[in-house]
């Protein structure tokens, strides 16, 4: 088969460059590195805080430092430092009115937030202290403590501290009201919250969301590889083109062999390389996930990954051939991108329509819509992902989308072999037709 | 069997508003090498082309091996186009292995002749390289064994001289002579007709996209006689052009070749020129294909 000999040497010619092997690595080192780098900037780049705590109440103090101590995380892992202090009594109606025009001084969103802790305000600018915790008077009433700091965006430490003192809160309400405090500690006990919270709105309420979120990711994959090699196609077409060595070729071989084998042997270098990708993210995301209820696992169904692969592959190669047809009709790379926008346009329809799709996937705007070949690869995986429509539909848009990539892919041979003869000459449209006549 | 490997018949091509080619006809015997000759821009390349189904004749009928053109006589058609080109990344060993397989050849068919091919070009070293790395002169070679490795019945060659030096020009006229011996029937083109006129046993000229001389090339020669001869001097020759029996004179300064209207008045003519100039050498010689082209030109011109 000449064909295989085309496309052997269109693949080895991509995939031996040195740009390829050096995306194909490094792509998936900067995802991961978009990924995790701020995850670990936040582990690895925790400095030491001290936080005073001035407890006016007098009923945290205590507990809070008991806490701490028993807590050995506190300064290994979020590496905090407390000091706590009861505040002076008398003082304390003054502390309450510094308190009320910090409250206003906030809804006011003034700046100098500050001003009114003079006595720490030096502290925290001169880097003595990390910040200031204050615990009003009537904080079981009010339920409200503040927090002053430079640094206040600190999403860990914040934490730490409104879970500690409404733990050492509740416990005295619940003291207070002649519980066994062996119930309390047990009824206030630490609840692993972080994963318990992902896991309940993974499920139920955001669901939809979740699909949608997860089928437009999916979507963006095949948007970029598309565009990534559709052109990537193009512009090998217009090189095969405009290079003397065509007249060799197409004088052992027919044209469609020419113009197929090249657009299977780039296509497929492209799904070596993204089959790399989603090789190593599955690999990756298998170790992360194991044992662990992760979200994504649960939408990817071995049903559905099996869709993403027909779909993809379909709609990869209708829109490589469309990208080649391009190619084939222009003669230089600035007059291919003019051509080429549109084809981008129709692959971002779908992104909007899917809006749609999610809310209704079965309407009869939805369904014809899929059914649409340019459509099907996009909007027919949306639909699947968010409620499987009838077998029959799913089939149908399969079998027109191949007939119409089939039919894309004659018409580009056809055209191929037009602009390869018009040698100084601008090709007619009778003498299209003629060609496209012609065997 | 029909005894013409090739048979071109009123091939007609305009571009744009200039006719290419021009009612072209020729027919190559079997085992016959045919020149196609003429100056740069006289319509060869677009005969070949249109003979190697790449573009299309406007009118005319073209017949290979006594056929129309199709996909299986390609495997038998070895074709040097014009314009040479070679993936540059690939190596040689890759590049006759993908050249040949597009040929319909096996893999081990492909190594025997390959690495045969590439010893007789002296290219054998050069195996394992990439084409970049080989020189304009071997890479044209490599192109060159691309074009035989198959062992085609039939060879066309577009300017197969064309970007060589001597030593390989010589190469490349040898194999063909060797082509032949072996049956292949071969048409070349070329505008160098001193290299064509040693090896061609029919010649078809174009000028301007029309056939101006089709024939035999002893016969082309017969029919323009012996009427010339070649001088070796020392002097001023001008006064020879203004002799009533000399029909043209081309001059290079120390050499001319002069036709005469009668070759009997050779002896006249060295008379005449020993009287004004120091004569080293004079023989009678055959017309060139290059003086026959240029009378015929101008006769159809009507100089």
């Amino acid at each position: 088969m000449k064909v295989w000999t085309i496309i052997k040497k269109e693949y080895k010619q991509i995939v031996s460059k040195k740009s390829f092997v050096i995306s194909t690595i490094l792509t998936p080192v900067m995802m991961a590195g978009f990924i995790f780098l701020p995850i670990l900037l936040t582990k690895v780049g925790r400095e030491e805080k001290t936080i005073v705590i001035e407890d006016y109440s007098g009923i945290v103090k205590q507990r809070f430092e008991e806490n701490v101590k028993a807590d050995k995380k506190v300064e290994t892992e979020l590496k905090l430092k407390f000091q706590t202090e009861s505040a002076v009594p008398g003082k304390s109606g003054e502390q309450n009115i510094l308190v009320k025009e910090y409250e206003k001084n906030l809804a006011a969103k003034k700046p100098g937030q500050l001003e009114i802790l003079k006595e720490y305000k030096q502290k925290i600018l001169d880097k003595e202290i990390d910040g200031l915790v204050l615990i009003p008077e009537d904080v079981l009433k009010t339920r409200r403590i503040f927090f002053c700091a430079l640094n206040i965006s600190d999403f860990e430490t914040n934490k730490y501290i409104t879970s500690a003192v409404q733990k050492i809160l509740s416990e005295k309400m619940l003291t207070e009201q002649d519980i066994d405090i062996k119930v309390v500690k047990e009824a206030i006990r630490d609840v692993d919250l972080g994963t318990f919270k992902v896991k309940k709105e993974g499920t139920s309420k955001a669901s939809s969301g979740m699909e949608y979120m997860m089928s437009i990711l999916m979507l963006s994959i095949l948007f970029t590889v598309i565009m990534a090699y559709g052109q990537l196609i193009m512009r090998g077409v217009i090189e095969e083109k405009n290079n003397r060595i065509v007249e060799v070729l197409i004088s052992s071989t027919r044209t469609q062999t020419l113009f197929y084998g090249k657009i299977i042997g780039i296509g497929l270098a492209g799904l070596t390389q993204v089959g790399i990708w989603i090789g190593l993210a599955v690999g990756v995301m298998g170790r992360v996930a194991l044992g662990v209820d992760n979200p994504l696992v649960n939408f990817l169904t071995l049903e559905l990954a099996v869709y993403f692969v027909i779909f993809f592959i379909i709609g990869y190669f209708m829109f490589s051939i469309l990208f080649s047809i391009v190619g084939a009709s222009v003669n230089t790379d600035e007059e291919a991108q003019q051509f080429a926008a549109p084809i981008t346009y129709l692959l971002l329809i779908p992104f909007i329509i899917g809006i749609m799709v999610t809310q209704n996937p079965n309407t009869p705007l939805v369904i014809i819509a899929s059914l649409f070949p340019l459509f099907t690869p996009t909007l027919m995986f949306m639909r699947i992902s968010v409620a499987v429509p009838a077998f029959a539909q799913i089939a149908l848009s399969i079998v027109l989308s191949i007939l119409f990539t089939m039919f894309l892919a004659w018409l580009g041979a056809k055209i191929f072999r037009v602009g390869i003869l018009m040698y100084g000459k601008k090709p007619k449209i009778k003498e299209i037709m003629k060609w496209i006549k012609y065997k | 069997m029909d005894n013409y490997v090739l048979e071109l018949d009123g091939l007609v091509k305009d571009f744009d508003n200039k006719r290419a080619v021009n009612n072209v006809s020729l027919k190559l015997k079997r085992g016959e090498i045919l020149g196609l000759l003429g100056p740069n821009g006289a319509g060869k390349t677009t005969t070949i082309r249109m003979t190697m189904n790449i573009i299309a004749p406007d009118s005319g009928t073209i017949k290979i091996l006594g056929e129309h053109f199709s996909e299986k006589l390609k495997e038998r058609i070895g074709y040097l186009p014009e314009e040479r080109g070679l993936y540059r990344k690939m190596k040689v060993s890759e590049t006759l292995r993908f050249f040949g397989e597009l040929k319909g050849m096996k893999g081990d068919e492909i190594k025997a002749r390959g690495s045969e091919l590439l010893k007789k070009f002296d290219l054998e070293d050069y195996y394992d390289k990439k084409v970049e790395e080989l020189s304009k002169g071997m890479a044209q070679k490599l192109q060159f064994i691309t074009t035989i490795i198959h062992s085609p019945d039939l060879l066309i060659l577009d300017e197969p001289f064309s970007g060589l030096d001597p030593v390989n020009i010589e190469l490349v006229k040898d194999i063909i002579l060797e082509k032949k011996k072996e049956g292949i029937s071969i048409i070349f083109s070329t505008h160098l007709m001193a290299y064509a006129e040693k090896i061609v046993d029919d010649v078809v000229m174009i000028n301007k996209g029309k056939k101006v001389i089709d024939g035999n090339l002893s016969g082309v020669k017969a029919q323009y006689g012996t009427k010339f001869v070649k001088v070796n001097y020392e002097g001023d020759s001008g006064f020879v052009r203004e002799l009533d029996y000399v029909q043209s004179v081309k001059d290079y300064g120390n050499e001319m070749e002069i036709e005469l209207n009668d070759i009997a008045l050779k002896n006249k003519l060295l008379n005449d020129l020993v009287t004004k100039i120091s004569v080293n050498g004079f023989q009678v010689t055959e017309p060139s294909l290059n003086n026959i082209f240029i009378r015929k030109v101008n006769e159809g011109e009507g100089k």
